[in-house]
């Protein structure tokens, strides 16, 4: 394993981030302000969605009821509890891995499709859910009190994006745990063989991913101020990451985050600039997607970076599930 | 003069004559929602606004003192997703610096818009919003040309009991999006009122085959149906009672009933079909202002895009003219000050005027604050593939059709 | 009580229109492993493919049911090879690939049809549109629509075909040879390629014609095709996934839950008890109802 300084990849993210923490320092622009922070969004799910399918093999269709039952726990906390905006937050956390361990334990044991397909059911089910319960406010939604501060929102969803980020890298990329990720995405059986339980992994790795998904929920409708079930737990957020995740390159941290800084510009300008042609979009984004699948399977940072970061990062120990099992 | 120079003499007047072209005009933002589920609705809206923006800037442009003031209106799509709507806002105020705005065409985004407008200080008049819950935060910048769904409903409601035979027994439905069941609800409490018994009431999710539910309701043989929900779902809904072979005495659906498509699709089968509107294009109205009655903006909007109006249409040409009305009272020039704004406010507060679409004249207090309290809403029913308005009396172009004609023998 | 047999009819009705929806997506699904996220708006294409038709030709959209299979069985055998390649990939797990792949088609042809189409809806109409049967005795009453029975019908002579076809062709055997074992079919002679094109093909055909049919029962618009890839879903799964057998039983009952809500229980859960009863069976039994789907 490198040593922590030469790591290349990540002084680089490190020295990114730091950048990233100076932009509202130079950038008062309110409109900039608000789209980085959706950037960052959008950077947080690709790269929790990927936690599950790129590492885990088993891709998440339902990834945004972690997503809504974060944005619906803060805002029903503060609205109707009067609880303060950070501890609804961290609340919202905490609902999103409970709910992750009692999903995980019977949804886990399927295989991939299986899993896929289970999972969206179940996340429809919850849009169901919060779309006739009362506490919700059913299809109208919920309001929340409106604080609209850009500087706060950049900082908070940065905050958590970037320490979801780096917890990930050190837990995924440095840590025997993505390792033994790895092994199970490849051959669970013979992961067991090696002393794995591929069980409690996959479950790990599900709750690792839906905390902080949760947590940019609540970032999200506390900062929108207004949320209803088709905005939250709709389609929209998974099919979305999905698409930057994929496009990105999955198995790593850094593709998803390649992926969606790349298609939510393109999305944004395309929104801004061109929006008497915003159907062509739904085009465009489907053949990209289609067009990934076919030519870069491996995504954007399969095909144009991948030569250059493996040298700096190869492990020179032995195959990962050897190198798991040892450390198990 | 050497070339350099001339270079920064030519670069300065340009800029110059754009900043001074720049406050020639009033820039308005418009979010919409041109794309997503809600983008039939959005494109409508648009149309409305555009129409208003035409006319106007026909003229020369709004008229303050002795100079005319064209319009330019500036697009954010708001991709019927009310998070998109708040970046729309917040980009075309902050990047185009617009000084009024118009709102979207769905009521969850515009909750999300109302407090980037009040944050900023910029008016806000929605065309079409109807959930009564826009209002419920009392934005000092938000205003609404339409009333909410619930005036509407009672209205349509009022004129069926009055019919003879008198309506005894009714079914109540409504898809569940926030729109629908609002309408769905508004319907139930107004049949409570007027005495009429409500066999059942049932909110049920979104695109669903009803036939089930509705051969069930058949045997109880309801005099009126009343249904909440969008275009699609009015079509199968009637299509689904042809199927079963059961006609009510009335039928009340609400917004998509005056939509062409409605009509086209359902060619005789949609007659007799009651709907609530606010407006139609036979509505008697009279102004002064860009069009002198409901029929001169009808045509107009013929002309202008080839598609029959609406009342989402004419309510967000409605509120241009609102606007209009209430610059043209405070002597506004472009571009706004924040000042300037407030005192707008206050105008549009007082703006009592009579257009095309009706009397506009927003509520200052109460439950629907800043909702336009000055327009009363209509029963229409289509006859002949055409809406015409049946109620309330005073308005009524037409004698009702009723009870509906079974539909096997059309 | 006397509900029960319009509700029980009501539900076997809607259950027909699901058969349709499922039975091909099932088949391909077995064969090929591929799970087809642009069900959907194949379903779409059809149906708008039928209103246009019937628009211009004023023929009865029935009758040109052959027409949008012949259409749509080219198109689904020209588009099969690139889904081959993309399952033939060697790089990440190609069914999941797959996947994502009809996912980013179905986009292209949602976005196409709503450039084109816009965003309306239609309604295709039929002579069978108008009739109805109705039998009263006593307190029990049912009435059936004729062209809900019309679909009945389809869907009954699909299936038939589609039996007909995997027992008694040559084309058959090839396909069930496939799906037990892909090399030894190769083997004994069976013509991989061009028997997963003209698989792939029946499905992207009848699952057309099936969008037909629903344009003249319920209605036609841009946006509805993911309505029908879940209910896709869900008769597959239930029905076991590329188990084809299981799929009339899977989707009446599917058609039966939702008429039960919508006459006895509270309608607004109908869509809640799908997804629940989707997501529990799953969990339960992922091989499906009988136990035989492809694990």
């Amino acid at each position: 394993m490198t040593p922590l300084l030469k790591d290349r990849r990540l002084i680089v993210s490190a020295l990114v981030f730091l950048l990233f923490l100076g932009i509202p320092a130079v950038v008062h622009d309110t409109f900039a302000l608000r789209m980085c922070t959706e950037a960052f969004m959008w950077i947080g799910l690709a790269v929790t969605l990927d936690v599950m399918a790129g590492y885990t093999g088993y891709l998440n269709f339902g990834h945004q009821a972690f997503f809504g039952i974060g944005a619906y726990a803060t805002a029903i906390l503060m609205m109707k509890a009067h609880w303060p905006f950070p501890l609804a937050l961290a609340a919202g956390g905490a609902l999103a891995a409970v709910a992750a361990l009692i999903i995980g334990i019977p949804t886990l044991r399927l295989r991939g499709s299986y899993f896929a397909i289970a999972v969206w059911a179940l996340a429809r089910a919850i849009q169901q859910f919060a779309l006739i319960a009362a506490w919700t406010g059913g299809p109208d939604g919920m309001r929340l009190t409106a604080f609209l501060d850009p500087q706060f929102f950049f900082y908070v969803m940065l905050g958590i994006v970037g320490a979801t980020f780096f917890a990930l890298w050190f837990l995924l990329e440095r840590a025997p745990f993505g390792l033994k990720l790895k092994a199970i995405r490849e051959d669970q059986e013979s992961a067991k063989a090696l002393g794995l339980n591929p069980t409690h992994l996959k479950i790990q790795a599900f709750i690792l991913s839906a905390i902080p998904t949760a947590l940019i929920g609540g970032v999200f409708a506390y900062w929108v101020t207004f949320i209803d079930p088709g905005s939250t737990l709709g389609d929209l957020i998974s099919d979305q990451a999905i698409v930057m995740l994929v496009f990105g390159g999955m198995g790593t941290l850094i593709g998803p985050v390649i992926g969606a800084v790349l298609i939510f510009s393109f999305k944004t300008l395309f929104w801004a600039y061109l929006s008497q042609y915003e159907v062509l979009y739904i085009i465009i984004l489907g053949a990209v997607i289609a067009a990934s699948v076919v030519f870069m399977p491996d995504g954007v940072l399969g095909k144009f970076m991948r030569k250059g970061l493996r040298r700096a990062a190869r492990p020179e120990s032995a195959p990962p599930a050897a190198a798991a099992g040892k450390e198990a | 003069m050497s070339l350099t120079k001339s270079a920064i003499f030519a670069t300065i007047a340009t800029v110059m004559a754009g900043g001074a072209l720049r406050a020639q005009e009033f820039k308005i933002g418009v979010v919409v929602e041109l794309s997503g589920d809600n983008a039939t609705g959005g494109n409508v809206a648009k149309r409305g606004y555009d129409l208003w923006a035409m006319a106007v800037n026909e003229t020369g442009g709004i008229q303050i003192g002795k100079k005319k003031y064209p319009v330019k209106l500036f697009y954010g799509d708001a991709q019927s997703n009310p998070s998109q709507g708040a970046a729309a806002a917040e980009r075309l105020i902050t990047q185009e610096h617009v000084d009024l705005m118009f709102g979207p065409y769905a009521s969850s985004v515009a909750n999300a818009v109302g407090p980037v407008v009040e944050k900023y200080k910029i008016p806000m008049i929605n065309g079409s919003a109807e959930s009564p819950l826009v209002w419920k935060p009392k934005f000092k910048f938000v205003f609404g040309s339409i009333p909410p769904v619930n005036f509407t409903g009672a209205a349509c409601i009022d004129t069926l009991a009055h019919l003879s035979p008198a309506p005894k027994t009714a079914v109540v439905f409504g898809s569940n999006d926030t729109f629908s069941s609002s309408t769905a609800t508004a319907f139930n409490e107004a049949l409570i009122k007027q005495g009429i018994k409500v066999l059942k009431f049932n909110i049920v999710p979104e695109g669903q085959d009803l036939t089930p539910l509705l051969s069930a309701m058949k045997g109880l043989r309801p005099d009126l149906i009343c249904f909440g929900g969008h275009d699609e779902e009015l079509i199968n809904l009637v299509k689904d009672l042809h199927q079963i072979d059961y006609t009510p005495k009335a039928l009340l659906m609400h917004y998509g009933v005056t939509e062409p498509a409605f009509a086209e699709a359902l060619k005789g089968d949609a007659n007799q079909v009651f709907g609530g509107a606010v407006w139609t294009e036979t509505t008697k109205t009279s102004s002064k202002i860009l069009w002198k009655d409901s029929q001169t903006y009808a045509a107009a909007s013929l002309k202008a895009f080839k598609v029959a109006a609406d009342y989402t249409q004419g309510g967000c040409s409605a509120a241009g003219i609102a606007f209009q009305v209430a610059l043209q009272k405070i002597n506004a020039t472009p571009p706004l000050s924040e000042a300037k704004r407030e005192e707008l406010v206050k105008a549009l507060e007082a703006v009592d005027v009579e257009t095309f679409y009706g009397r506009i004249k927003f509520a200052t207090d109460g439950d629907y604050f800043h909702a336009n309290s000055g327009i009363s809403s209509l029963t229409v029913q289509i006859q002949n593939g055409v809406v015409k308005a049946v109620g309330p009396a005073k308005v009524a172009e037409v004698p009702t059709q009723y009870p509906m004609t079974p539909w096997a023998k059309r | 009580m006397e509900l029960l047999p319009q509700a029980l009819v009501d539900g076997i009705m809607l259950g027909a229109i699901y058969i349709a929806i499922a039975i091909a997506f099932s088949l391909v699904f077995g064969v090929l492993h591929v799970i087809d996220f642009a069900v959907g708006e194949w379903i779409m294409l059809g149906a708008f493919a039928g209103f246009y038709l019937n628009l211009w030709g004023k023929v009865d959209p029935f009758l040109m049911l052959p027409i949008v299979f012949i259409v749509f069985f080219g198109l689904g055998y020209l588009l099969q090879p690139v889904i081959q390649r993309v399952l033939s990939g060697h790089k990440g797990n190609p069914l999941l690939m797959a996947l994502v792949f009809t996912f980013g088609l179905g986009m292209i042809f949602r976005g196409t049809a709503q450039t084109f189409f816009g965003f309306y809806s239609h309604s295709i109409p039929s002579h069978f549109s108008n009739g109805s049967f109705y039998f009263e005795k006593g307190s029990f009453f049912l009435t059936i629509s004729s062209v809900r029975l019309a679909g009945l019908v389809y869907s009954g002579v699909i299936t038939l075909i589609l039996n007909y076809l995997l027992r008694y062709t040559d084309f058959g055997l090839a396909v069930r040879a496939l799906a037990q074992n892909k090399e030894a079919a190769g083997l004994m002679g069976v013509n991989n390629r061009r028997t997963n094109k003209v698989l792939y093909a029946l499905y992207t055909g009848i699952t057309a014609m099936t969008g037909v049919l629903i344009g003249v029962i319920i209605s036609v618009n841009t946006k509805m095709g993911a309505e029908y890839s879940i209910f896709a879903f869900f008769v597959v799964v239930l029905a076991g996934m590329g188990y084809l057998a299981g799929v009339p039983a899977a989707a009446l009952l599917l058609g039966i839950i939702q008429s039960v809500f919508l006459v006895y229980l509270d309608p607004g859960w109908t869509l809640l008890a799908v997804f629940g009863i989707l997501y529990l069976i799953l969990v339960v039994s992922p091989t499906g109802l009988f136990g035989k789907g492809w694990v």
